[in-house]
């Protein structure tokens, strides 16, 4: 149960709902106890909005921005976390899991399944030409310049 | 639109433009150093705790959401900093509770102290008051009156309960309520 000064001050700080609020307001116009403490509470609000707040020392900022110049320059967590290695990590779990799900597909007999499927002849070395090796090269060469070049416009050098 | 200058000072500080973090320090100092005093109850400390939360503060900046006000975020740091502060140095703090400290009111029989009360203005007996609270109540009443922080804001910045804030920010205005008649007697009436 609260008191007659709690419902006053949630009155003054108008935290209560619209109802209780024209209520307590009909109970401060109308009864000379409730009037009395409101008037009191008022003052006491008026005066805590007067509280003067302290000022440090001349020197506190350049004390502080003397030890940020110590400290890692931030950067949003954002920045900080970039997508394409999340990607990358991604990819460099899936990638294995799916090879070794292509080898298992690959061994598989499946005539104990008694359905007629060619055995898989896989032959890599037919696809790992050397143009292929030529063009995987210049293609991961390619991609090396422009992370450089993101990474150097970062730097800003 | 202090918010949205703020977020975009963080901004520029993310993108590299750390000397605008300055700018952040100035606009904040006054209010993470007093919030500090209330906790240390000293100056040298206040200023080493304040000090040490816009270090950590940026530290963090990357991390900071933008989800809530960014004084939220740096007064909870504040808080953080204050009690590790506090645990490490193990400051003595004043409350009302203590009976050794009671803050006696000014003898009104004495012509001269009468004279200085006079001189004195409401709000020197006001953070005298709030001095001698307990230091989460002082901490509370300060970011309500003057953080515009709300009861939920207030409760992110020190780790609370929104309504155990709401109680202890009742509590601690009684308190100062009779402080205030203690200290001032005849004054108060004035005010009030």
């Amino acid at each position: 149960m609260k008191t007659i000064e709690e419902q006053i001050w949630d009155y003054i700080d108008r935290t209560l709902d619209r109802e209780e609020q024209e209520s307590m307001q009909t109970k401060i116009v109308t009864d000379p106890t409730y009037r009395k403490i409101y008037d009191e509470l008022v003052a006491v609000n008026l005066q805590l909005q007067q509280i003067d707040i302290d000022m440090p020392s001349m020197a506190f900022n350049r004390k502080v921005m003397d030890q940020v110049a110590l400290e890692v320059a931030p950067v949003a967590l954002k920045t900080k976390v970039d997508q394409r290695i999340i990607y990358t990590v991604a990819a460099l779990f899936v990638l294995p899991v799916l090879a070794i799900l292509l080898y298992a597909i690959a061994q598989t007999d499946f005539k104990m399944f008694a359905v007629n499927i060619p055995e898989m002849d896989l032959d890599f070395s037919a696809y790992f030409t050397p143009l292929f090796v030529k063009i995987f090269l210049f293609t991961d060469m390619v991609l090396g310049f422009i992370c450089l070049d993101g990474f150097l416009r970062r730097k800003k050098i | 639109m202090q918010q949205e200058t703020d977020l975009a000072l963080i901004t520029a500080v993310l993108n590299g433009n750390t000397a605008v973090y300055s700018e952040l320090v100035n606009r904040h100092q006054r209010f993470v150093f007093t919030l500090a005093m209330r906790f240390t109850k000293n100056r040298e400390d206040a200023e080493e705790v304040a000090q040490d939360c816009f270090v950590k503060a940026y530290r963090a900046l990357g991390t900071f959401r933008q989800t809530s006000k960014f004084t939220t975020w740096l007064y909870s740091i504040t808080y953080t900093s204050a009690m590790t502060a506090l645990r490490k140095k193990k400051l003595t703090t004043i409350s009302l509770d203590d009976e050794e400290y009671i803050v006696r009111p000014a003898d009104s029989s004495s012509a001269q102290t009468a004279d200085t009360i006079e001189k004195k203005s409401a709000y020197v007996y006001l953070n005298q008051a709030i001095d001698s609270l307990l230091p989460d109540d002082a901490a509370i009443i300060t970011l309500f009156y003057k953080g515009e922080q709300s009861l939920e804001e207030i409760g992110k910045a020190l780790f609370m309960d929104p309504n155990t804030v709401k109680v202890k920010l009742h509590r601690a205005r009684t308190r100062l309520k009779e402080k205030l008649q203690h200290l001032l007697q005849d004054e108060v009436k004035e005010l009030i």
